[in-house]
């Protein structure tokens, strides 16, 4: 009888514990949902070495031509390790849960105790009953814990991918204002080279060759400024590709920005926007998530505050002056001088979290807007740029022209002109470089806060699932 | 040829739009010129009898006699003046055309002019050169109140002393003559006059200048000195009518100089004499011969010659500046540059450029290159042996045998006797001149020459080919 309820007890725990169990795709499937929600089909993360090696192969086949944007972020998904190695964390938290899922350790007391001559051993075998009991909610709280790790990958990747997108706009653009420098150039060099040979003839002083050799060493330096850009928004790129040697050189890019989406392809009004992000946020969902476990932790709370303190425990005492006790033993603390402070707690996270999912809403629907404004403004101008800037500047060049072949205006003018041109074509593409990456914010704004690596644990900070105290 | 009659009914209405018909009732009513071809002359259909002039791209005004007096009616309004074949301007002028009708009377004639001011601001009309009562003098403010838009003025006095003048506004003066606002006056001997020779022929222009952004068509009233256009009658060569005359006929051009310097006025092949300014007939014994003469700003000068030799002469300011059209003031000598590879580099670039000016400026009378709308080519006129290389001020006296008094018909390019063109050598080279030692610089050595000689090559043409 007296070893019946530790018996009992330990049955009971190995029954719950055969519940926890590793998953067999490392705990990926959530985070591989929610990429395939937000980025397509194509979006996969590589976990074992099978993965890597079919990743490897389609890495090679996407390098292979130049990169569309669509292909870099798959690539950066597939290739970029810190997005390997926090893949690799999750099965580590995935273990984590299990091992939170398994029997608490039982406890042995030895007590060695004299009076007079009388020595009193005292043996006793305990476990934690309470721990027992709680098993489930330990259990529910790893598995919150991993369900936030999940998120956290997964808003990892899709940061990634939209961090990829924006450099890789970022580096074709800067690839167009290399080529476009280097017009410029090519522009600049001719005045001088004219100039050279004006004042070799004696038709130009010193003062006017200087100045024609001024705009070419000024272009000159305009195309190293451009290069030194390209460097920096290509090695950008190749970080967040995770590429290196030999695949890095091989790395192509297209030679211009996609163009600017016509109008009604693109759904210009979006009144429906805030809707869509409270909907579909991770900040926001996570928010909601630990706002609503808090809730259940506030009546759990009613109940943990007994047994929680409850402890089982066999004893063996034995005595060289009596016989051997034996027994049980059952410990309760009395949450006398508690006075429902535990329930306090409880329900003051609950309203934090409450107020932390309100705010973060609040804060969702701020950001989605200022996103949206500022990617409905990056159209206009870049659609300005394209339809009234740029045809009035070609327009411009040819006046030009006409001027110069009525010998109205001398060549000099006319290349400094086509100079100006070409650098205007720059500022084109400029507008152009922003409505795509507005166009990343927004899409960025509708999963998570813009700006900021996509973490949905908006509630950083605040203690974790209140059962984890549970077992002292 | 004249469409004067039938322009009347015409023009009344235009006037009828900004003037009130009662205040017009008892005007002439105002004649209309729209053709800037140059018409015959008017002869005089009443009054006293004169030998008329011929206003090169112009017209001389109709006038109605009203018991004795001379009754002309000007009409100050914008008008639209083609300047040449394809470049139209928008200029301020009188009845029609800038300048205005030319005002032929005769010495002693009482001449009424009543003036419609349809322009946006007010104007008044100063007669140059005229003694006239000082409150007809034309002068706002000082002689006279300014004729208010819309409203009509009237100017009467008698044209006391033959000779060439003009009319033009001494109201936004700056303004109103940048936009055109001119015309000639000219009063024809009363009788046979000791000063005044009868000619055959009679011609007579005002100088203006405009300065008109190519591809724009409203002059910039602001430029004082840069003018681009250079125009006799605002009308600029090849627009400008040829000076048709007959062998030996006795010619008389009156020019007037209402631009801002002086013109140097060259004549081809004859030599003539100033017989004749805005102060009067010159006296005999202060006439020489020249072949240039200067009209100074403000002037007026009126030329006599005996066209007793055949062909087409060049008639033209000698500023040689002044025998172009619009061009730019600020474009680098090209001469002798070569443009070889850097002409391919720029075509890169600006896919339509040509080389131009690398052997001077002549390639610009041949290239047909489009210009900017309404703009005048710098030069374009053609002759029978090719491109003229001028345009301005610039015109030719054509001397005809065949050609019959009071005809100005263009009679075509003149047909040169055999033998009498310049043309090719075809001989053997003569050995070039040498001057003697002692002469040149070694007379007079220069002082302070710099430390180091300059090196100047001059580049010939080299053969016939042109690389770039």
């Amino acid at each position: 009888m007296t070893r019946a309820p530790a018996f009992g007890v330990a049955a009971a725990a190995l029954l719950l514990a055969g519940c926890a169990s590793f998953s067999p795709d490392g705990a990926m499937g959530p985070v591989q949902d929610t990429l395939r929600q937000h980025l397509g089909a194509q979006a996969t993360v590589p976990r074992t070495d099978d993965d890597q090696a079919a990743a490897q192969q389609r890495a090679a086949q996407l390098l292979a031509a130049p990169l569309s944007p669509e292909a870099a972020v798959e690539l950066a998904l597939l290739n970029q390790r810190g997005l390997q190695a926090a893949v690799q964390s999750l099965a580590a938290t995935e273990a984590e849960r299990v091992a939170a899922g398994r029997l608490p350790n039982p406890g042995f007391s030895f007590g060695r105790l004299r009076r007079g001559d009388e020595l009193e051993i005292e043996r006793g075998l305990h476990f934690s009953l309470g721990r027992l009991l709680t098993l489930p909610l330990a259990r529910e709280a790893a598995a919150q814990r991993l369900a936030q790790a999940q998120a956290q990958v997964a808003g990892q990747a899709l940061q990634l991918a939209f961090d990829t997108r924006k450099a890789w706009v970022q580096a074709v653009a800067a690839e167009e204002a290399v080529h476009y420098s280097g017009q410029v150039l090519q522009a600049a060099q001719a005045s001088a080279e004219l100039a050279r040979r004006m004042a070799q003839v004696g038709n130009f002083n010193k003062l006017q060759q200087a100045r024609e050799q001024a705009f070419q060493a000024d272009a000159a330096l305009a195309v190293a400024r451009a290069q030194q850009a390209r460097t920096v928004a290509r090695e950008r790129l190749l970080r967040l590709l995770g590429l290196w040697g030999e695949a890095a050189a091989k790395l192509q890019l297209p030679t211009r920005l996609p163009p600017l989406p016509a109008a009604d392809t693109l759904q210009l009004e979006r009144p429906g926007l805030e809707a869509d992000a409270i909907a579909q946020r991770l900040d926001v969902q996570a928010a909601l998530a630990d706002a609503r476990q808090r809730a259940s932790g506030f009546s759990q709370a009613r109940v943990d505050r007994f047994v929680s303190l409850l402890d089982v425990g066999v004893v063996r005492n034995s005595s060289n002056e009596a016989p051997t006790q034996r027994g049980w033993e059952l410990s309760l603390e009395l949450p006398l001088f508690d006075a429902g402070a535990g329930n306090v707690r409880a329900e003051a996270l609950y309203r934090q979290a409450v107020h932390r999912a309100a705010e973060t809403a609040v804060n969702a629907r701020s950001q989605v807007r200022e996103a949206y404004a500022a990617w409905r403004s990056a159209y206009d101008i870049a659609h300005h740029q394209r339809d009234q800037v740029l045809p009035l500047r070609a327009r411009i060049a040819e006046e030009n022209l006409l001027r110069y072949n009525g010998m109205l205006i001398g060549v000099f003018e006319l290349l400094a002109d086509a100079r100006a041109q070409i650098a205007g074509v720059n500022t084109a593409i400029e507008s152009l470089r922003d409505f795509w990456l507005a166009q990343a914010e927004l899409d960025q704004a509708l999963v998570g806060p813009p700006g900021s690596a996509l973490s949905p644990t908006a509630t950083a900070g605040s203690p974790a699932a209140p059962t984890v105290e549970a077992g002292h | 040829m004249l469409s004067r009659r039938h322009l009347l009914g015409a023009s009344a209405a235009v006037g009828a739009a900004a003037v009130s018909r009662v205040a017009l009732a008892a005007l002439p009513e105002p004649v209309l010129q729209t053709s800037p071809d140059t018409q015959p002359p008017l002869q005089p259909p009443d009054g006293r009898p004169y030998n008329p002039v011929v206003t090169l791209n112009g017209w001389t005004l109709p006038w109605r006699m009203n018991n004795g007096v001379k009754e002309f009616h000007l009409v100050a309004e914008p008008v639209v003046r083609e300047m040449t074949p394809g470049f139209k301007a928008h200029l301020w002028g009188y009845n029609g055309q800038s300048p205005g009708p030319t005002i032929e009377v005769v010495e002693g004639d009482r001449v009424r002019i009543f003036v419609t001011n349809r322009l946006p601001e007010s104007t008044s009309v100063h007669w140059h050169g005229q003694r006239l009562p000082n409150g007809m003098d034309g002068v706002t403010g000082l002689t006279q109140p300014a004729i208010p838009p819309g409203k009509t003025f009237v100017y009467e006095f008698v044209a006391r002393r033959p000779g060439t003048f003009m009319y033009h506004p001494h109201a936004d003066e700056m303004v109103q003559m940048a936009m055109g606002m001119m015309g000639l006056w000219i009063t024809h001997p009363k009788g046979r006059h000791p000063l005044i020779a009868e000619v055959d022929r009679d011609f007579c222009f005002l100088l203006n200048a405009y300065d008109i952004e190519p591809g724009s068509a409203t002059p910039k009233v602001m430029t004082m000195l840069d003018f681009n256009l250079w125009t006799w009658n605002s009308r600029i060569f090849p627009g400008i009518s040829p000076l048709v005359v007959r062998h030996n006929d006795r010619v008389r051009i009156r020019v007037g100089n209402l631009t801002m310097t002086n013109h140097p006025m060259h004549l081809h092949g004859h030599e003539f004499t100033v017989t004749g300014t805005d102060g009067g007939p010159v006296p005999r014994s202060a006439r020489w011969p020249e072949v240039t003469t200067d009209v100074a700003v403000g002037q007026m000068r009126q030329i006599e010659f005996l066209a007793d030799e055949e062909g087409d002469w060049a008639f033209h300011c000698h500023k040689s500046h002044h025998t172009m059209n619009a061009m730019g003031h600020d474009v680098p000598t090209m001469i002798g540059v070569d443009h070889s590879g850097v002409a391919r580099q720029i075509t890169r670039l600006i896919p339509d450029y040509m080389v131009m000016g690398e052997r001077g400026m002549e390639d610009m009378t041949e290239m047909e290159m489009p210009l900017p709308d309404n703009t005048a080519a710098m030069m374009t006129g053609t002759g029978p042996f090719g491109a003229v290389g001028m345009g301005g001020m610039f015109s030719v006296v054509k001397v005809r045998r065949g050609q019959r008094p009071g005809d100005y018909r263009d009679p075509g390019w003149f047909t040169h006797p055999p033998g009498t063109v310049a043309h090719e050598f075809g001989g053997t080279p003569m050995p070039a001149a040498q001057a003697p030692a002692s002469s040149g610089p070694a007379a007079m050595p220069a002082a302070g020459q710099p430390a180091q000689p300059v090196e100047v090559q001059v580049r010939k043409p080299a053969g016939g080919g042109h690389a770039h």
